[in-house]
């Protein structure tokens, strides 16, 4: 064997992993060390029990929710806004993102180029790589800024009511779809499409005829599932005037009136149910599945081709509906006159209302607090060096005692000064709960994919050969019918109304952002888990059958379907990012916290330098999540 | 790999590839000069489309910061608007919103003509808009506003005669405090400002958290069940809970009396229409919807109001308020 063959060997051995699970230890422990952990409510005897109190007295409530017909009514009006609100945000982000990322994709705004390797991450290699990294740009910006920011930016724009609320949502999710349709786009191997090139089409028709089409099936199912959540989440809409079911609980929440929580929440679970079914309709009428049993039975021509207008005309009517609902139906508020809530839209096309912008043009001028470090106006620096507030950083230790510990602390010390530091020092809080929340998710979403699993649940005797009695089938049919409830729960209630609760629990903290995160990853990773999982042909399963199902699970479906679950893992953590500086706002503290104080109280320079580092940090999560080709989805 | 446009100019007639560029020109100087034409025209009608602000307007939009529950707001304030229709003619409406900085920044920017704020926003709200913001009308009891420190009950906090005894209480106590809204004047800020200046220490350095609970009444709440040990409030929510509540969370210290909420507007609808909403409001405790909005903002009518008399809240913002970060 000649040696360069052997290299091939040596450099297949598995150190990714190892590489992998040391970041991920490094990471936990920076967690734990860099932000302040308090754990009082759960170590502190008389906290516990009454963290314990409130969460048994919300428990009792279950049994008896408010269902007074007034209450009813007005959760109901509730539901309707929320729904059509959300709706319309989606359908605009729908057109939005596909523009944006028809340049943000790398194969339609670029096209085939020599540049390889780090060519490719170096924006300046031409015009049309230039143009690519800014619409990038563009959709991190619309993704990174919280959407009650561009709902209070918009009020200057088109004034209060629920439509300001739509469009802020449409911002938000403009960028989230806009990022994971390029990637997907991005994603499709360059040699499946050649012929449309070859043929003489151009980028457009390209993307068209050849990149669109192999990518349908993601980015449908993603844009569907994106859907469910902004449904979800569509708490934005009451922060600006027009109600909704987030802002609803929220206040129900602090007052502890537990009843009327439960019944808001089975709206909301009933809300995101319904919204799950009618996407699986319009997915099944879209997708046909060759490797599914049911498609193999004969279907007519008419059968076969009406699916395709069946699944686009149940979108439209939907969409029609949430139209007409905001502008004529019977959209009023609790206590208020309906109107109709679209003609603000006039508002967009004149230039007076731009203008109103300029009321946050500061913002653009982030205040980067350059006196502390010395540079900039020379008389403020001289005064703040009298005052001893500038940065001194080798005073006391210099650059060569790097190996000191204490040098560490009093150089930390000193650069506490420098406003721009703190900045950065504040996103410890949400990168520690999305890192610890993420990890705590995934591991109990693994866990959890085994009796959530269809395949290994009910279907094992396709594999394993057994012939279970039915007193086993009906154990197995209960777990997965647990299971699926568990995981149900968990996604269909959104994460920030989960933090609201474990917030009335065990108060504001990093605790309790932690764990609503961990519930709510579990939720919605325990799904793509095990669907991917229910995915695997039988007969993979049938080779290495062993004799015990929990051990053909372990080594052989999760083995093949780890890939897979660490992509849906590290876009979870991206999204918990997110989530986390959002839980700043709700009293958790970080970034987000002193980001909307600053923001609140029009100090707009400062709101701006915390909303620099906002975009910083997911643009820094981005490109990593591009370098690393996660975005391979297959669902 | 197979460079395509390699392929294309030495393997396809040369004549055929030319033409495909040039109609591509074409297609491309067309396509760009109409997006250009476009994007003029957009430009073009934006500009001289007529301003939306007439001289009267059709209605009038009214919005508050959002203090109380929105069902409480929406009732109340709703019948202010009613009155204000039936006094000056134009229809009113009352929009609810769930965040300070939205309310500040609707009457900034024109999208609401008259706004229920407290001190600390009238302030930001000068400090944004400069003289274009008009105070109108006051409560009669917001002259001489108070604010309460309340504690739980069974934590055992006795009544204190300034705060400086209350920070020498909480020494090693590990108490847990809490203040209404961010951009509240009774419920965060002018309590803030009382204890620093009294025990020259910041309440973040006293107590073990301090947190924002977002209103007065969830303030009143949360201290009532125990969640926090003691908070901050203004004295209308107080006064209007009920006896059970205040029994579980009882007043422990009474600030001094400063200057709060107000109805401002902006100087763009004109002083005839602002001496007409300035009269409708003065004269509202003579309608039966105003004798009710009344009994709710714990008040016996309003009173003129002028902006001088909340400077002195925009000189403590520019000055800066410790928050931290």
């Amino acid at each position: 064997m000649k040696p360069r063959q052997l290299d091939r060997y040596g450099s297949k051995r598995p150190w990714k992993h190892w590489a992998g699970m040391v970041i991920i230890l490094v990471l936990v422990a920076g967690a734990f060390t860099s932000a302040e952990w308090d754990f009082s409510s759960l170590l502190d005897s008389q906290q516990r029990s009454q963290a314990f109190t409130r969460m048994l007295a919300w428990i009792k409530t279950f049994s008896s929710p408010d269902f007074s017909p007034e209450f009813l009514k007005h959760s109901w009006a509730l539901t309707l806004q929320t729904l059509s609100a959300a709706i319309l945000g989606i359908s605009l982000a729908v057109v939005l993102a596909s523009l944006l990322a028809m340049g943000s994709a790398r194969n339609v705004m670029v096209g085939e180029e020599k540049a390889r390797g780090w060519m490719r991450h170096f924006p300046l290699r031409s015009p049309a790589a230039l143009m690519c990294s800014l619409c990038r740009l563009t959709q991190d910006i619309l993704r990174a800024v919280p959407d009650f920011v561009w709902a209070v930016i918009l009020v200057a724009v088109i004034g209060l009511g629920p439509l300001t609320g739509a469009l802020a949502l449409a911002l938000n999710i403009t960028g989230i779809l806009a990022k994971v349709y390029s990637e997907l786009w991005d994603s499709v191997e360059e040699s499946s499409y050649e012929q449309v090139r070859i043929l003489g089409g151009g980028r457009l028709a390209t993307l068209f005829y050849g990149i669109a089409p192999l990518a349908a099936r993601s980015v449908q199912s993603f844009t569907l599932m994106r859907a469910e959540c902004a449904i979800r989440n569509a708490a934005v809409i009451g922060a600006v005037g027009g109600g909704g079911l987030g802002a609803d609980i929220w206040y129900q929440i602090q007052f502890g009136a537990w009843s009327k929580v439960t019944t808001l929440l089975l709206f909301t679970l009933a809300l995101t149910l319904t919204a799950d079914l009618a996407s699986n309709f319009i997915r099944r009428q879209l997708r046909s599945d060759p490797n599914h049993p049911r498609t193999v039975r004969a279907k007519s021509t008419f059968g076969q081709l009406s699916r395709a207008y069946v699944g686009v005309g149940f979108t439209l009517l939907v969409v029609c509906w949430s139209v007409w609902f905001m502008g004529w139906g019977d959209n009023a508020p609790p206590g208020q006159q309906s109107r109709n809530y679209l003609e603000p839209a006039i508002k967009l096309i004149t230039s007076e209302s731009w203008q109103n912008l300029k009321f946050f043009e500061r913002m653009l001028n982030p205040e980067l607090d350059l006196e502390a470090v010395g540079l900039g106006d020379r008389e403020k620096v001289r005064a703040l060096q009298a005052e001893g507030k500038t940065v001194d950083l080798f005073a006391e230790y210099r650059f060569r005692e790097f190996w000191k510990p204490s040098a560490w602390v009093a150089w930390e010390l000193e650069l506490r000064k420098w406003f721009v530091w703190r900045v950065v020092k504040s996103s410890s809080i949400p990168l520690a709960m999305a890192i610890v929340g993420t990890l705590m998710g995934v591991l109990a979403a693994m866990a959890l994919t085994y009796p959530h699993s269809y395949a290994f649940m009910v279907e094992s005797s396709h594999f394993s050969g057994e012939s279970p009695p039915w007193w086993v089938r009906v154990q197995r049919m209960a777990q997965l019918v647990v299971a699926k409830g568990t995981g149900l729960i968990s996604r269909g209630i959104p994460d920030v109304m989960w933090a609201f609760l474990f917030i009335a629990f065990f108060g504001p903290g990093l605790l309790a952002g932690t764990i609503a995160i961990a519930i709510h990853s579990m939720g919605v990773l325990v799904r793509v888990f095990s669907e991917s999982v229910d995915n695997i042909p039988y007969r993979r399963f049938e080779q290495s059958f062993i004799g015990s199902r929990l051990n053909c699970f372990a080594y052989t479906a999760g083995a093949m379907s780890w890939r897979d679950w660490m992509t849906y893992s590290f876009f979870q953590f991206e999204s918990n990012v997110r989530t986390a500086v959002v839980f700043g706002i709700v009293g958790v503290g970080g970034l987000g916290f002193f980001f909307t104080f600053n923001f609140e109280w029009f100090r707009f320079e400062r709101a701006g330098t915390y909303l620099l580092m906002i975009i910083a940090l997911t643009i820094i999560i981005d490109r990593i999540s591009r370098m690393m080709n996660l975005s391979r989805v297959s669902c | 790999m197979i460079d395509i446009q390699e392929t294309l100019r030495t393997n396809w007639p040369f004549h055929y590839y030319h033409q495909t560029l040039q109609e591509e020109n074409v297609k491309r100087i067309i396509l760009s000069a109409m997006i250009m034409i476009w994007t003029l025209g957009l430009v073009v009608t934006g500009s001289t489309l007529p301003a939306f602000t007439a001289e009267r307007p059709s209605k009038l939009v009214m919005t508050a910061i959002p203090d109380d529950s929105a069902e409480n707001m929406r009732e109340f304030f709703g019948l202010i608007a009613q009155h204000i229709e039936n006094k000056v003619g134009i229809p009113t409406e009352y929009v609810h919103v769930a965040n300070y900085a939205a309310s500040v920044t609707a009457l900034a920017t024109g999208q609401a003509d008259l706004a229920w704020f407290g001190a600390v926003t009238t302030a930001q709200a000068y400090i944004v808009m400069g003289d274009e913001l008009e105070v109108i009308a006051a409560r009669d009891i917001d002259k001489e506003f108070i604010g309460y420190f309340i504690a739980n009950a069974d934590a055992g906090i006795p009544p204190v005669n300034d705060l400086k005894e209350l920070t020498e209480l909480a020494q090693d106590k590990n108490w847990t405090f809490t203040f209404g809204s961010k951009s509240s004047t009774s419920s965060h800020m002018m309590p803030r400002s009382f204890f620093t200046d009294q025990s020259g220490q910041n309440p973040e350095e006293v107590f073990r958290t301090v947190a924002y609970s977002g209103s007065h009444d969830v303030v009143l709440q949360k201290v009532a069940n125990g969640e926090f040990h003691i908070g901050a409030l203004g004295q209308p929510p107080y006064d209007r809970a009920s006896d059970e509540l205040k029994l579980k969370a009882p007043i422990i210290y009474t600030t001094p009396k400063f200057t709060n909420y107000n109805f401002s507007t902006r100087k763009g609808l004109g002083s005839e229409l602002i001496g007409q909403i300035h009269a409708a409001l003065l004269s509202l405790h003579e309608s039966p919807e105003g004798q009710k909005a009344l009994g709710y903002l714990k008040s016996k009518q309003f009173v003129d109001a002028d902006m001088s008399e909340w400077m002195g809240y925009v000189d403590l913002i520019k000055s800066g308020v410790d928050i931290g970060g």
